[in-house]
């Protein structure tokens, strides 16, 4: 894996009482779409928020490129661009004059540049225009224009498909992906919607009730599926705890009258000879594969919109 | 990280780039427009070819007022005593004080600062708040500058405006004056007199620009204010209303208050600095300019550390 440029360290968000967003860490490495999955309300644009400073953390870290987004603010954010929820531009300017804008806060945009940032989101014809006669898909463009200008290392969209329709959704992913194999940028993707997730992203973090859940490489499609081996077993408990001692490295959970194991099946011969030593009588051994959807469904007990 | 400067570009543009400020422009000549020509209308309606025979006859008039008043109030008698001297000195030197210079009408615009001050503080109500309800807030805070630097950038732009509006009226007022008048009374004298009693004559060029003086502390003041109500509430209207609000009731309630001690403390009775200007008296005996400077400073201090504090250390969760 490359050098992470984006990383969060127990990043938490409490709100009146309430964790908003509870003790997240990851890391997001260069040239990489990171989606971020959960349903609606789960603190998706609570931790965007923190990332770019918009609001405080009530405790942990983000680092752009190892800087901190707390300590060193204005330096951090030389290297981010983002859209947080709608992308509301200014409506009495024209497109380019928002993008003179945005690109006058950081130094060295050129001329050249922003021609070069209207043609790649193809907004060259209507560009002149004020934004209030803009359609949503346009400024959603505008806004990621205007992300991007400054050739950010962290380029962050806020469910940058809402009111998308599938074309705008496929034009999207074609500069996303783009962007990251051409410029090498590290781009992070919110939404509540796994279809789409799972058309952008290399990999997606679940997020739900403001807790990381799961991150999942989706890079191709036997790495999308978690495996699971499921053994019914003599002796559950004492199973339980045979294995949980000899596999570290796997999550084992009694499910039902069985054991669950989140592995693959290339680990059932080491598992069944640790058990047959220990005289475990097996009356069954079977490996299942759970797609991400099963998998989304199950942690978020359904309530996923899709 | 980005420059102050290009920061206040910014600025201005989302200013200039507005169809309302050019409306506000444009109203702020209409009245200065006017003003000249109702200016010049009275001088007209009441022009007089014999204005040493009525001088004359006024300063007759005042004399016998002078003597039917000898033991009544020495405050008038003394108000009757300095006209008359200041009739006689026009009549001896050819002065017709009536007759309106330029100058005169660059000296009355200072009167439209008050409406100078109410359009700056409807644009410095919306340099923060206006943000917030367009949603752009959040595009303007993501970016390599500082909110103190943002904040400050807003600040300068504001009063850039203001001074632009200044300039205008101030421009406007001695251009219509000019046409109006021409410039044949450019150099007439302002006559007054002085604690010794005697009679001063001073430039009427200068008389305008502490006029103008004057008038920029109760703008720097209210507009400051409406500036800090904006950063805290986060609110377009409610900065315009309040600030209005204190800007039309502030001098009733000095008023109304005026014999409680604690009212010197109060910023609407220490905006006003004529106050201290000779032959004015100040709202209360123990108030001096010294006191009146120090309070509209701390005011000032304080309005600025609440915007800063309201506007740099709060969520922006819009
Ligand atoms: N300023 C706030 N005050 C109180 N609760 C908030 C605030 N902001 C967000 N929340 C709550 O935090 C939760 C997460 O919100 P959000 O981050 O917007 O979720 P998402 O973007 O994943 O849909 C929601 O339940 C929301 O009601
Ligand atoms: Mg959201």
């Amino acid at each position: 894996m490359q050098e992470a440029v984006l990383q969060l360290r127990n990043v938490t968000k409490v709100i009146g009482g309430r964790k908003i967003v509870d003790d997240l860490s990851f890391d997001v490495p260069a040239g990489e779409v990171f989606g971020f999955l959960g349903p609606n309300g789960a603190g998706k644009t609570t931790t965007i928020r923190m990332i770019v400073g918009l609001i405080s953390m009530s405790k942990g870290e983000v680092f752009v490129k190892g800087i901190s987004v707390r300590k060193q603010f204005e330096q951090a954010m030389t290297h981010i661009g983002a859209i947080v929820e709608n992308p509301e531009m200014y409506k009495f300017l024209t497109g380019y004059q928002n993008l003179v804008h945005f690109a006058r806060r950081h130094s060295g945009v050129s001329k050249q540049r922003i021609d070069e940032v209207v043609k790649l989101l193809g907004l060259q014809n209507r560009i002149h225009e004020k934004v209030k006669r803009y359609s949503l898909g346009m400024r959603q463009r505008l806004g990621v224009a205007q992300a991007i200008l400054h050739k950010p290392s962290v380029l962050i969209l806020d469910e940058p498909t809402n009111g998308l329709d599938p074309a705008g959704i496929r034009e999207l992913r074609d500069y996303l992906s783009k962007l990251t194999k051409e410029d090498g940028i590290a781009v992070i993707v919110s939404s509540h919607l796994l279809s789409e997730m799972e058309l952008m992203c290399d990999r997606v973090a679940i997020i739900q009730g403001g807790k990381l859940i799961n991150v999942r490489s989706l890079q191709d499609g036997h790495d999308s599926m978690q495996s699971k081996v499921v053994i019914d077993v003599s002796n559950l408990p004492s199973a339980y705890q045979l294995l949980t001692d000899s596999f570290k490295d796997i999550e084992v959970s009694i499910i039902g009258n069985q054991l669950e194991l989140k592995t693959d099946k290339a680990r059932i011969p080491d598992i069944t000879r640790v058990l047959v030593k220990a005289d475990f009588d097996i009356y069954g051994i079977f490996a299942s594969q759970q797609s991400l959807e099963e998998q989304f469904l199950e942690m978020t007990g359904g309530e996923m919109v899709v | 990280m980005s420059s102050l400067k290009h920061l206040i570009q910014n600025e201005n543009m989302k200013i200039y780039r507005r169809p309302r400020t050019w409306l506000m422009i444009g109203f702020l000549v209409l009245a200065l427009a006017l003003m000249s020509g109702l200016m010049k209308w009275d001088e007209i309606r009441y022009g007089d070819d014999n204005w040493k025979q009525n001088m004359t006859q006024q300063t007759e008039r005042l004399q016998k007022d002078l003597v039917d008043n000898k033991d009544t109030n020495p405050e008038y008698t003394n108000y009757l005593v300095d006209e008359i001297k200041l009739n006689e000195y026009y009549l001896a030197n050819d002065i017709n004080p009536h007759e309106q210079s330029l100058w005169d009408y660059v000296n009355n615009s200072a009167m439209l600062i008050l409406l100078i001050t109410i359009l700056t503080v409807i644009v410095a109500a919306d340099m923060i708040a206006a943000e917030f309800s367009w949603g752009t807030i959040k595009l303007l805070l993501v970016g390599p500058a500082s909110r103190t630097k943002i904040m400050l950038s807003k600040y300068i732009a504001t009063m850039g405006f203001a001074l632009l509006l200044l300039i205008i009226s101030f421009v406007v007022a001695f251009i219509a004056g000019a046409i109006l008048q021409g410039f044949s009374g450019v150099s007439v004298p302002e006559l007054s007199i002085g604690a010794d009693g005697l009679i001063h004559e001073s430039s009427k060029f200068i008389t305008s620009l502490q006029k103008y003086g004057y008038s920029i502390v109760s703008l720097l003041m209210y507009v400051t204010m409406a500036f800090m109500i904006s950063a805290a509430f986060r609110s377009s209207t409610m900065a315009i209303a309040f600030s209005l609000l204190f800007m039309l009731v502030g001098n009733s309630l000095t008023a109304i208050f005026s014999s409680y001690e604690w009212v010197k403390y109060l910023l609407f009775a220490n905006i006003d600095l004529t106050q201290y200007l000779d032959g004015a008296t100040p709202i209360r005996p123990d108030m001096t300019l010294g006191f009146s400077v120090m309070i509209l400073a701390a005011y000032y201090l304080l309005f600025q550390l609440v915007s800063w504090i309201l506007f740099t250390r709060r969520d922006v969760a819009a």
